[in-house]
């Protein structure tokens, strides 16, 4: 297996479809906990996004897959694939709860002023509270904070998985961090809107 | 840097700004005080992204996909042995010789003239009926006619076999080389010959055409 590790996903992704099974087992291996955690964070079901993975990969063996390497990288793709399996998904269950009506022509707010969100959390609660923050966003800016945030994935190849214009992916992650901090920030406190703590701030 | 240019060119990970940006913020009380928020979302994102980094499918998933491979594989092996490369070549290779032999055995007794070549003419039964009365002669100008010579190593032809004459050019020096009289400085020149084709098609005596290039 050792002599998979250094190959790219391109190279595996021959040797699979030339029957290799151990390239098979090493470009999964790279690339199902990406797949995975994009599922997850989406759709908020492990179950859900244990089927997402796991079609992914089925649709990685189809001979009619239609991964073309000029037009982004493998990994791209499946987070492509992945992303049109949690979109049918959140079609059928209706989990999608957003917080505003979707749109960006929506202009952004002025950020609610607080240091730290996350003060006085500890990490787990922090982890927890963030994750129940992100899993809150509308759909489009809960698909920007989790490529490019938690995926770690550059603004291009965003771009390319979601299928915009690099300005868009970059407006929404604007946008999203900026609903994530509200979000945050009416957590923990619960009986004081937003908009009513800045008054008080100043009377302090 | 103005505070529009800080937001517009925020790096993708919030927490890693530039000496410039930290400069304005040292600057420009109004984004320091929102830049904080930012700053603790971008390191809680990044914690998160420590947290689970760990989380992956679980193994049953890659169980059933390697299953799915097994059976994907063998069915492409088996698809790549119906339908490999060289199928089709087999088939038109195939096709060709089928070809090749149905046209040998259409020209038994019937050769084509080439292009350069003029028409065949077969020797007049009478010719091989008067010759069959020297069989034994092995004469084969007596059987096919005036001026033909056996090739070498070529059976004669049998006075009740058929048999065509096919016109053709060819070098002087291998008309002398198949025993035919020829002068050596024709050796040279392309001479016109008839050569008798005995009923399997193979070639069997020659004859040098005259310069008038009628018998």
């Amino acid at each position: 297996m050792a002599q998979y590790t250094a190959q790219t996903d391109d190279e595996l992704l021959f040797r699979l479809r030339n029957g290799d099974e151990q390239a098979f087992a090493a470009l999964y291996r790279r690339r199902q906990g990406a797949i995975y955690r994009f599922a997850l964070h989406m759709s908020g079901s492990p179950a859900a996004a244990e089927d997402i993975a796991q079609e992914v990969f089925l649709a990685l063996l189809r001979e009619e897959c239609g991964y073309d390497r000029e037009r982004g990288t493998l990994s791209g793709y499946l987070f492509g694939i992945a992303r049109k399996l949690v979109l049918r998904n959140l079609e059928r269950g209706r989990a999608d709860v957003p917080l505003e009506p979707e749109g960006d022509e929506v202009a952004p707010r002025e950020l609610a002023v607080v240091d730290d969100p996350l003060a006085g959390l500890t990490r787990h609660e922090a982890i927890d509270a963030l994750r129940r923050a992100v899993q809150a966003l509308p759909r489009r800016y809960r698909e920007v904070v989790v490529l490019c945030d938690l995926e770690e994935l550059d603004y291009a190849e965003a771009a390319v998985v979601l299928g915009c214009p690099i300005g868009t992916v970059r407006s929404r992650m604007h946008r999203a961090r900026a609903l994530l901090l509200e979000k945050l920030n009416h957590d923990r406190k619960p009986r004081i809107a937003v908009d009513a703590w800045k008054p008080m701030r100043y009377a302090i | 840097m103005n505070c529009r240019e800080f937001w517009e060119n925020l790096p993708q990970r919030g927490h890693d700004i530039t000496g410039e940006q930290a400069g304005h913020l040292a600057e420009c009380g109004t984004c320091a005080a929102q830049w904080g928020p930012h700053r603790a979302l971008a390191e809680g994102l990044h914690s998160m992204v420590e947290e689970w980094r760990k989380m992956e499918a679980p193994p049953h998933v890659e169980a059933g996909l390697t299953a799915a491979f097994r059976s994907q594989a063998g069915f492409r092996i088996r698809r790549s042995l119906r339908q490999s490369w060289w199928t089709p070549v087999f088939a038109w290779v195939s096709g060709a010789a089928a070809m090749i032999a149905l046209a040998a055995v259409l020209m038994r007794g019937h050769v084509p003239a080439p292009a350069n070549v003029a028409a065949p003419h077969r020797a007049p039964q009478s010719l091989v009926q008067m010759a069959s009365l020297d069989a034994d002669s092995d004469d084969d100008a007596a059987v096919l006619g005036e001026g033909f010579v056996r090739l070498p190593n070529a059976p004669r032809i049998d006075p009740n076999e058929d048999y065509n004459v096919v016109r053709v050019e060819v070098p002087g020096s291998a008309m002398i080389a198949m025993g035919v009289s020829v002068s050596e400085d024709r050796a040279a020149e392309t001479l016109l010959a008839d050569v008798a084709l005995a009923s399997d098609g193979t070639a069997r005596a020659v004859r040098l055409v005259p310069d008038g290039g009628t018998y």
